[in-house]
């Protein structure tokens, strides 16, 4: 079997997971929950706070509806199959697990990508938020939401059939990480070790790039923010990987 | 080349052994039975077998790829039908079959064809468009053989295909499993009935406590124990202290009552008929039918496995 054979074979058992997932998972409550409403209230407790104007907080609010919505789908879908057993039937495919961890995580980024883009184009139209560019945007969206759907993937490892167990251990990174990736509160005004750790959030980057595109200025060279969320999503992927064969064993 | 070929396999969890150095092969278009107790090993096999666990040491290959280092491959000819019907119930019949087909990069117009097909054979298709959480017991688990099937396997892991169904589908079932035996798939069988892996299988291998206790054809196996033979018998009328009464019987090691029958377990058939007419006589009631019974497969298992009888037979085999 030649490379381009497995890799055509792997990209169409990815897709027909994913497809899977879009078709059970989008509208179930739990990840209503935690990929819609979770960034609506965080956005509207930040703009009752007076931290900014509604329209200032749209960058914010994409990169937080990335973190949520993109690893809201798997802690959900995989403890669920493995109640059902129907996660059994993926794991004893002619695939890899790398094609099966990409499969999972793409329904989480399809998701993402079509809430940021509905909160993006909302606030296009009716809070009229001034844009410098749209190709960052577009970028930070995209990549931020592959990595956020990875990392859900990675927490899903966690051999549980209670998506709560799940839920649970992913807020334990998503909440810290709003608040020292720069998202409503700016870096600069960070304590220094505040500051140190938001280089080690892919939220950190995502926002940057995301925010370069509103306002024109980034924090960080905009290809460092792409290539520091590449990182985040091969390290992430490859972790994944290999806790779901740690696991399995 | 055999169709699959397992070599000293073991799997260790933590201290426990849950599989101990077990070598067998099953050969292109046989039909193996894989029996055993709870907690035995078997599913523990399977999953070896099919690249989902790998094995603490050992080796097994599938048609000659090894199952830890070609994983893929070996899983491209086989088709797994899980002891729980795995199937999507959020989607309908046609997407679950559909999905199964797209994770073996069948292309459209062959799945198209296959799907179709099958859900006839396993009287499914007119209900192909409904979500799945409707179907009855008895059609999950058609549309998960169904599934299994999807990609034409040459070979067939079956983990308990009909327990506990209607008969309706196990009908079907055992239809569709012959026909596969008679096309030449090898199917590699678990089952709890073990009269079903006594009619199907070439051979089958008993596994108790992680080794295999046993592997041989049926009937071989039974020759090994020809001191478990049995009578079986009905009266006229009812009695309830009747058990009892032909327990105490010359020669009779073991009685249990098998719905209107009684069924003695004996060495010596020849002697345990004269003290059942004897008995007839001396209580005034008269023999409707005898019959003379070699030792059964489950007769075998339960030697083997060293399981008690309970009631009308042996529930705790997995």
């Amino acid at each position: 079997m030649g490379l381009q054979d497995r890799l055509s074979r792997e990209l169409v058992a990815a897709w027909a997971i994913a497809k899977k997932d879009v078709a059970i998972y989008y509208l179930r409550p739990g990840t209503i929950v935690g990929g819609v409403l979770f960034p609506l209230f965080m956005f509207l407790a930040f703009t009752a706070g007076k931290l900014g104007t509604a329209a200032a907080l749209i960058p914010g609010l994409i990169g937080i509806t990335t973190l949520f919505s993109a690893s809201s789908i798997e802690p959900v879908s995989i403890p669920i199959e493995r109640r059902t057993a129907t996660f059994d039937r993926l794991l004893a495919a002619p695939i890899s697990l790398n094609a099966l961890v990409l499969g999972e995580s793409l329904s989480g980024l399809l998701y993402s990508v079509a809430i940021a883009l509905v909160v993006f184009v909302t606030a296009l139209l009716i809070l009229m938020t001034p844009i410098a560019s749209i190709f960052p945007i577009l970028v930070g969206i995209f990549l931020s939401s592959l990595c956020f759907a990875t990392m859900g993937t990675l927490f899903a490892a966690y051999p549980t059939e209670s998506p709560g167990d799940i839920i649970s251990m992913v807020n334990v990174v998503r909440f810290p990480l709003i608040f020292i990736s720069g998202v409503f509160i700016p870096l600069a005004t960070l304590p220094s070790i505040g500051q140190t750790i938001a280089y080690f959030s892919p939220l950190t980057y995502a926002n940057d790039l995301i925010q370069g595109g509103y306002y024109g200025k980034t924090t960080f060279n905009p290809l460092m923010d792409v290539g520091m969320l590449v990182v985040f999503i091969l390290i992430f992927q490859f972790v994944a990987n290999w806790l779901y064969k740690r696991f399995n064993e | 080349m055999q169709a699959i070929e397992v070599s000293h396999l073991v799997k260790k969890f933590g201290p426990l052994t849950a599989v101990n150095d077990i070598s067998f092969s099953v050969a292109v278009g046989e039909t193996f039975g894989f029996l055993g107790p709870n907690g035995a090993g078997k599913t523990t096999t399977i999953r070896m077998l099919t690249g989902i666990s790998p094995p603490t040491s050992g080796k097994a290959t599938i048609f000659g790829h090894d199952i830890v280092r070609e994983t893929v491959a070996a899983r491209q000819s086989m088709g797994i039908v899980s002891e729980t019907s795995n199937v999507y119930t959020d989607l309908t019949g046609w997407q679950n079959m559909m999905l199964a087909a797209q994770l073996y990069r069948i292309g459209r117009r062959e799945r198209d064809r296959n799907a179709t097909e099958l859900l006839k054979r396993f009287e499914l298709y007119e209900r192909r468009r409904d979500r799945v959480h409707g179907y009855s017991k008895g059609m999950m688990r058609r549309l998960t053989i169904a599934m299994g099937l999807v990609n034409s396997p040459r070979l067939l892991f079956l983990d308990e295909p009909t327990s506990g169904l209607d008969v309706e589908s196990n009908l079907i079932i055992r239809d569709v499993i012959a026909d596969l035996i008679q096309g030449g798939v090898t199917v590699f069988l678990t089952t709890h009935n073990i009269e079903e892996a006594n009619i199907l299988c070439e051979r089958v291998a008993i596994i108790d406590k992680g080794l295999i206790a046993a592997i041989d054809a049926p009937e071989q196996l039974k020759k090994t124990i020809q001191s478990v033979q049995s009578i079986e018998v009905s009266f006229d009328g009812s009695s309830p202290t009747r058990l009892d009464e032909l327990r105490q019987l010359p020669m009779v090691n073991e009685a249990r009552k098998e719905g209107d029958k009684f069924k003695l377990f004996t060495e010596d058939p020849a002697e345990v008929i004269d003290g059942v007419t004897a008995y007839a006589h001396t209580h005034h009631t008269r023999v409707l039918s005898i019959t003379t019974l070699g030792p059964s497969l489950e007769d075998v298992f339960i030697k083997l496995t060293g399981l008690q009888r309970s009631g009308g037979g042996v529930t705790a085999i997995d």
